[in-house]
């Protein structure tokens, strides 16, 4: 089994919030003083695919970014965490979110990858990524590739020939067999907390090897790329103010002061309708 | 009766005296077999420089091994040790003037020297040893404090050397019963048995006692020697030995460096890894338990005990013998599963006991014979968490914030340089020169990025400007100094972030560092060194000490904010223990007007951790397992208003365990720079 996983590098989401500025140009997140990290999703699909690994006997794991040449970090994390291969795709400058273009980048990636080592059983995806949210890629991606996704997967495990994928729903579990070669986008469990990587992988990391393509290398017009879709646009960024409206309760005793909340939860309720 | 003519006769009574000569051949062929087990043990182990520096070695073994200037700390057991102890040595000088005596041409035993001491000293401290076995076999037996380990073994010791003295006063006795012995009144022991038996036995009746009581003795005394390097006795030896070999670093400078590029194994899981000064460590220790008492984790309730560590390790060294041997160097041996683990749930050296140690150190303090506990968890943390990358979720946290923020305090809403707001703080990296600043101001994640703590490194940092000195920050240069990555025992991440920090410091060419964390102050001070950053470093207390002796910061004594209040000084294990800086906040303290300083139940190197070091800071204990709390209650029970702090962990532990244990009282926790900014900064 082949398992291909996708990582996003992205600014560190816990960034203080005086830390986060907005281009408002460049309709784009500034870097300022934030940290570059994993999207914590892909570390997760990372974590499923390691433990996938442990239960399939001769699974491989490829990790793939496509980002700047800082994501070469992302790369080398998940190859402390032990996947045994890693491949960037580098991106010369534009922080376009549109996942479509993302996908094509992915796919046009993962074929070239496939004519290399074969294909691909399963393409693990974060559910979303820290920074825009969209939750788009995974689904683009496998439209781009021509093949089956199922989105908010947990856990895969080896079956007969087939997958076993535990996929979160609304009202539960649901449990599904799949058919190599599929897409699935990964959520959070409390199983796939990403592992911390032993030191001797850590710098072992550093001297494996790491395969960079440029999107001319796969074939892909970058001016294309960078504009994007012509279904998505970033019309506005800006940073939400919160604004809070707090009221105490008054009252001289206890019972006075409750009887005041419990009037003025009423009234909340009603504006509301 | 001439005095100078005063002796007694060597072998009174006693038949077959080649006898004793031949049987002492096998004593000391044991005796010597068994010290050459231990020391080929020893010398398995990894290299370690522990024979430099003689002169101060020397010191440290008169002061701790002859003068057992530690082990007089614990009054009850200081008392019965010395007892034993002295009287050991004097009946072991004795029994060499006998052999002098007896077998050599001079005839040293007679005269006054013969009265004085070979017969009244030698009574008196004969009696030492009754009385300071009885002592002991009174805590043993019936007081049964919880540091003591029960093992038939020490029992045995007990009695072997009660009986060892007491039929040495039988003897004595009844030789002078028989003999008449014109000088008995020298030896009133002696005497008193002579004394006690005469009524009621004849002299032929104490004369076959004495024979019979004489070879006993002999045959107890030379099966004791022989089993002394099999028990615990053999700290008469490896004791004074661990002394001479101890650390003289400080425990602030303890923890080994390792060399990634050659080593075959991160931390240490093999007795193999030890070096042969912590396999020495092992035989060393007198099962005293004072470690294992003054362990906060373990006064808390938790399982971990330093005493016990160092007693599995000793037993897992005693079994695995001579296959430990063939593995050592860290290999694996022949193959036959040589060596064992020394990592074990089983034992005291269970992960979850090692990651409940705070490197406070009270340990190596406690102990009388400088055994070294504190480095060895933390060099089994580091084969946990480099290796293994096994240990808390809390620890987890902490290590990947430092890897990706390179702070440990992830999702803190403040950066770096924020704290500063109002101040005006030069910035090296934008300074035109940065080389004006002749202080660099190490302000540490723990003073920047957590809130109740930014008002020291502003209250620190507005003394500075007051006293003049020229000082400079970091701001979002600085990174964490790599303390809490080293302690849980991530080598690795600590090499980095230190490799990263000397090089932005020699940067900026800076040579003097002040910082109000001293964990940061510890790893500069003592750690730095090792990967060529040399400082001249400060602990916010000492360099403000410094100013207000120079007379740069106004002495406040009219001032009255502190007024009225009682201050209580919480002593952090870093700068304390670790570095040996008790004064300089106690100094500051005392130039505050109007207050009264009052000292805790543990303070100075007894102290006790606030429960936040060794990366504990980061890790959520269970509610009644909280040393935090333990510490606070000590604080509120000073009575005291204020407890003064000189550490941001210390100061975050506190505020949480003095806000469980105040009750309606205010007590407030407040760093020194706090206190003093709040007087010298009063118009």
């Amino acid at each position: 089994m082949r398992v291909l996983v996708c990582l996003k590098q992205i600014l560190d989401p816990d960034v203080p919030a005086r830390d986060f500025e907005i281009d408002p140009a460049a309709k784009a997140a500034k870097r300022g003083g934030a940290n570059l990290v994993t999207n914590i999703f892909c570390e997760n699909a990372i974590e499923t695919a390691l433990q996938f690994r442990e239960a399939a006997a001769d699974a491989k794991i490829t990790a793939l970014c496509y980002g700047e040449s800082t994501a070469e970090d992302c790369l080398r994390k998940a190859m402390a965490m032990t996947v045994d291969e890693a491949c960037l795709v580098q991106r010369d400058g534009n922080t376009n979110p549109d996942a479509a273009a993302v996908g094509r980048v992915l796919a046009a990636a993962i074929q070239r990858l496939e004519q290399d080592g074969g294909p691909f059983d399963a393409v693990l995806v974060g559910r979303e990524s820290g920074d825009w949210g969209t939750g788009q890629t995974g689904g683009a991606l496998a439209e781009e590739l021509g093949r089956p996704v199922l989105g908010f997967v947990e856990s895969l495990a080896p079956g007969n020939g087939s997958v076993t994928l535990r996929r979160q729903t609304d009202v539960g579990i649901e449990v599904a067999e799949a058919e190599p070669p599929f897409v699935v986008t990964i959520t959070n469990n409390e199983d796939n907390v990403p592992r911390i990587p032993k030191t001797r992988d850590v710098m072992m990391s550093y001297r494996k090897p790491l395969q960079k393509l440029s999107l001319a290398d796969l074939g892909l017009d970058s001016d294309e790329i960078r504009s994007g879709s012509s279904n998505f646009e970033v019309e506005e960024i800006f940073v939400p103010t919160d604004e809070v409206e707090c009221e105490l309760a008054e009252g001289d005793t206890l019972d006075e002061r409750v009887d005041q909340l419990a009037r003025k939860i009423h009234e909340v309720v009603a504006s509301i309708g | 009766m001439d005095p100078t003519q005063a002796t007694r006769e060597v072998f009174w009574n006693i038949q077959y005296t080649w006898l004793v000569y031949v049987l002492m051949v096998p004593t000391l062929a044991v005796f010597g077999w068994g010290f050459w087990l231990k020391i080929r043990r020893w010398r398995a182990g990894q290299p370690a420089v522990r024979f430099d520096r003689p002169g101060e070695r020397l010191r440290l073994f008169l002061r701790n091994a002859i003068g057992q200037g530690r082990t007089i700390k614990r009054r009850y057991a200081g008392v019965f040790h010395s007892l034993v102890y002295t009287g050991f040595i004097v009946l072991f000088l004795a029994t060499t003037v006998v052999a002098i005596h007896h077998d050599t041409p001079l005839h040293i035993m007679k005269g006054h020297f013969y009265l004085i001491f070979q017969s009244l000293i030698v009574d008196i401290f004969g009696l030492f040893v009754l009385v300071g076995v009885a002592l002991a076999a009174i805590r043993r037996w019936i007081s049964k404090p919880k540091l003591l380990v029960y093992t038939d073994e020490a029992s045995w010791i007990l009695v072997t050397i009660f009986v060892m003295a007491l039929t040495g006063f039988m003897i004595e006795g009844w030789r002078i019963a028989v003999t008449d012995d014109p000088w008995a009144h020298w030896s009133p022991i002696g005497n008193l048995f002579a004394l006690g038996s005469d009524p009621w036995m004849t002299d032929t009746a104490m004369q076959r006692g004495h024979v019979i009581i004489w070879w006993f003795h002999l045959v107890v005394a030379f099966g004791w020697i022989a089993w002394v390097p099999f028990s615990k006795m053999s700290h008469i030896f490896t004791a004074p030995l661990n002394i001479f070999t101890a650390n003289l670093d400080g425990y602030g400078g303890s923890l080994k460096t390792i060399d990634f590029e050659t080593a075959e194994r991160f931390g240490i899981n093999h007795l193999g890894d030890f070096t042969w000064k912590d396999l020495l460590d092992f035989d060393a220790c007198t099962e005293c338990g004072r470690c294992t008492d003054v362990c906060p984790a373990n006064t808390v309730g938790k399982s971990l005990s330093p005493r016990d560590i160092i007693l599995d390790l000793q037993a897992l060294m005693h079994k695995q013998g001579d296959q430990f041997l063939a593995g050592s160097n860290g290999s694996n041996g022949d193959g036959n599963g040589a060596t064992l683990p020394v990592i074990d749930e089983k034992t005291a050296m269970a992960p979850e006991a090692l990651f409940s140690c705070t490197t406070c150190a009270a340990c190596m303090e406690a102990c009388p014979v400088h055994i070294e506990q504190m480095p060895k968890i933390v060099d089994a943390r580091r084969f946990l968490v480099m290796e293994e990358a096994d240990f808390p979720e809390g620890m987890m946290d902490m290590m990947n914030s430092l890897e990706s923020r390179q702070h440990p305090f992830a999702g803190t809403q403040f950066n770096r340089v924020d704290w500063t707001e109002g101040l005006d703080i030069d910035v090296m990296a934008d300074m035109d020169d940065p080389a004006e600043a002749e202080v660099l101001m190490w302000v540490g994640c723990g003073g920047a990025l957590v809130e109740r703590n930014r008002n020291t490194v502003r209250a620190t940092a507005k003394l500075l400007k007051k006293a003049g000195v020229k000082f400079a920050i970091l701001g979002r240069e600085e990174s964490c100094s790599g303390d809490p990555a080293r302690r849980v025992g991530n080598e690795f991440l600590f090499e980095m972030l230190a490799k990263g920090n000397v090089e932005t410091l020699s940067r900026y060419g800076v040579r003097k560092v002040v910082t109000s964390c001293p964990h940061c102050f510890n790893s500069f001070k003592n750690e730095y060194p090792h990967f060529g950053g040399s400082y001249e470093v400060y602990h916010h207390t000492q360099f403000l000490d410094q100013l207000l002796a120079e007379g740069r910061l106004d002495r406040a004594r009219s001032a009255t904010v502190n007024g009225g209040r009682t201050i209580t000084f919480h002593d952090p294990c870093y700068l304390g223990r670790h570095n040996g800086e008790y004064d300089a906040p106690r100094n500051l303290l005392a130039h505050l007007g109007g207050t009264r300083q009052v000292e805790m139940q543990r303070s100075g190197n007894q102290s006790f951790c606030c429960g936040g070091g060794g990366g504990m800071a980061f890790v959520d204990e269970p509610p009644d397992q909280r040393v935090n709390q333990e510490r606070a209650q000590e604080a509120v029970d000073t009575g005291a208003d204020v407890v003064a702090v000189g550490c941001p962990f210390c100061a975050t532990m506190l505020d949480d365990g003095v806000n469980a244990r105040r009750g309606d009282r205010d007590v407030r926790v407040k760093d020194v720079a706090e206190l003093l900014w709040d007087e010298v900064g009063t118009p």
